[in-house]
């Protein structure tokens, strides 16, 4: 893929990681105490709590490590000097120079097939001469 | 058993162009190429290419206007302040790289940011939520303004190849031409020498 298009993929990777790190952390979230009023919520102890404990550190990493993906691809970019008018400039140029080697090997071909013609002409030449000179049994 | 309506005639353009075998010049022409806008289905479209540019959508710019590819005079920190209006600092002649390494700090913080409002204050989600999507319309707006340079910088590659190729191809001819020329004169010399 070319390189802009795996930025944009980065993009796109770094914002489903974002709305999937947040959607999962308030999902998973434990009840907490809002007022004096009520009382403490049932924490519950289990499995469950463990791995949420930990799911920040992992998706946080995950989205760290994408957008260090990012920069790493920006590095990347081979954007040259100038810009567009020395890249018009450029592609005159070009144009200027396949113009004339293609003129150069138009004329080659001419040539190459007019030899060609010629020698093909020689030899039917040839080939009749020896038709002819041979003697009728 | 048909149930539904049969396709509609051919047009009947056809019978224009009975003779074209002979004389491809008794029918008519195709049209030409349509230019500028046209309506297709009900819609109207238009011929130019462009990418819309982002106040066209009604989104705001973070970066500075007028970047110039390849061109990095001096650093600058972004600095996003909430009422910061559009950039017009075409004097800013900033490098491509640096601003969306800029958009991308940008876009952690934010997210960060996000994390802590949620925590806080959940119901002031709202803002930062736009304040997030709206980086990522100015992310994706940077990427697309960079194709038509990259269009450009492939077709120059593309018109090098063919010059080599062309090259290429002309020493092949010529060195077969002399190699044609060589064996004539030498079956010149073959056949002289066996006639004499």
């Amino acid at each position: 893929m070319d390189i802009i298009s795996q930025l944009q993929e980065q993009v796109n990777v770094i914002a489903a990681l974002s709305f999937n790190t947040f959607g999962t952390l308030q999902r998973d979230a434990p009840p907490i105490r809002l007022s004096p009023n009520y009382p403490e919520p049932a924490a519950s102890l289990s499995d469950e709590t463990i791995n949420i404990a930990e799911q920040p550190k992992l998706m946080s990493a995950a989205l760290v490590q994408a957008a260090k993906q990012f920069d790493v691809l920006v590095a990347a970019l081979p954007l040259s000097e100038g810009g567009e008018e020395a890249q018009l400039k450029r592609i005159a140029e070009l144009e200027a120079e396949n113009e004339a080697v293609g003129e150069e090997l138009q004329k080659q071909l001419e040539a190459a097939e007019q030899e060609l013609r010629q020698v093909q002409e020689l030899f039917n030449q040839a080939a009749d001469n020896c038709l002819n000179l041979k003697k009728p049994e | 058993m048909a149930t539904s309506a049969s396709y509609p005639p051919p047009p009947p353009y056809y019978r224009l162009y009975g003779d074209y075998l002979r004389d491809p010049k008794s029918a008519p022409e195709p049209p030409p190429p349509v230019q500028g806008t046209y309506p297709l289905f009900g819609a109207t479209y238009t011929t130019e290419d462009v990418l819309p540019s982002l106040e066209d959508q009604g989104v705001r710019q973070l970066y500075p206007k007028g970047l110039i590819i390849g061109w990095s005079k001096e650093r600058l920190v972004l600095t996003l302040l909430p009422l910061l209006l559009l950039r017009l600092s075409a004097l800013l002649r900033k490098d491509y790289k640096k601003e969306l390494r800029a958009l991308n700090r940008e876009l952690q913080l934010h997210l960060l940011e996000l994390a802590d409002v949620l925590v806080e204050r959940p119901s002031q989600y709202a803002r930062r939520v736009e304040d997030i999507s709206l980086i990522f319309k100015n992310l994706h707006h940077l990427l697309n303004s960079l194709r038509p340079h990259q269009a450009r910088a492939t077709l120059i590659h593309i018109l090098e190849l063919q010059i080599q190729r062309r090259k290429q191809a002309i020493e092949d001819v010529k060195r077969r031409r002399e190699e044609a020329q060589r064996l004539l004169k030498e079956s010149l010399q073959i056949l002289d020498g066996h006639s004499v």
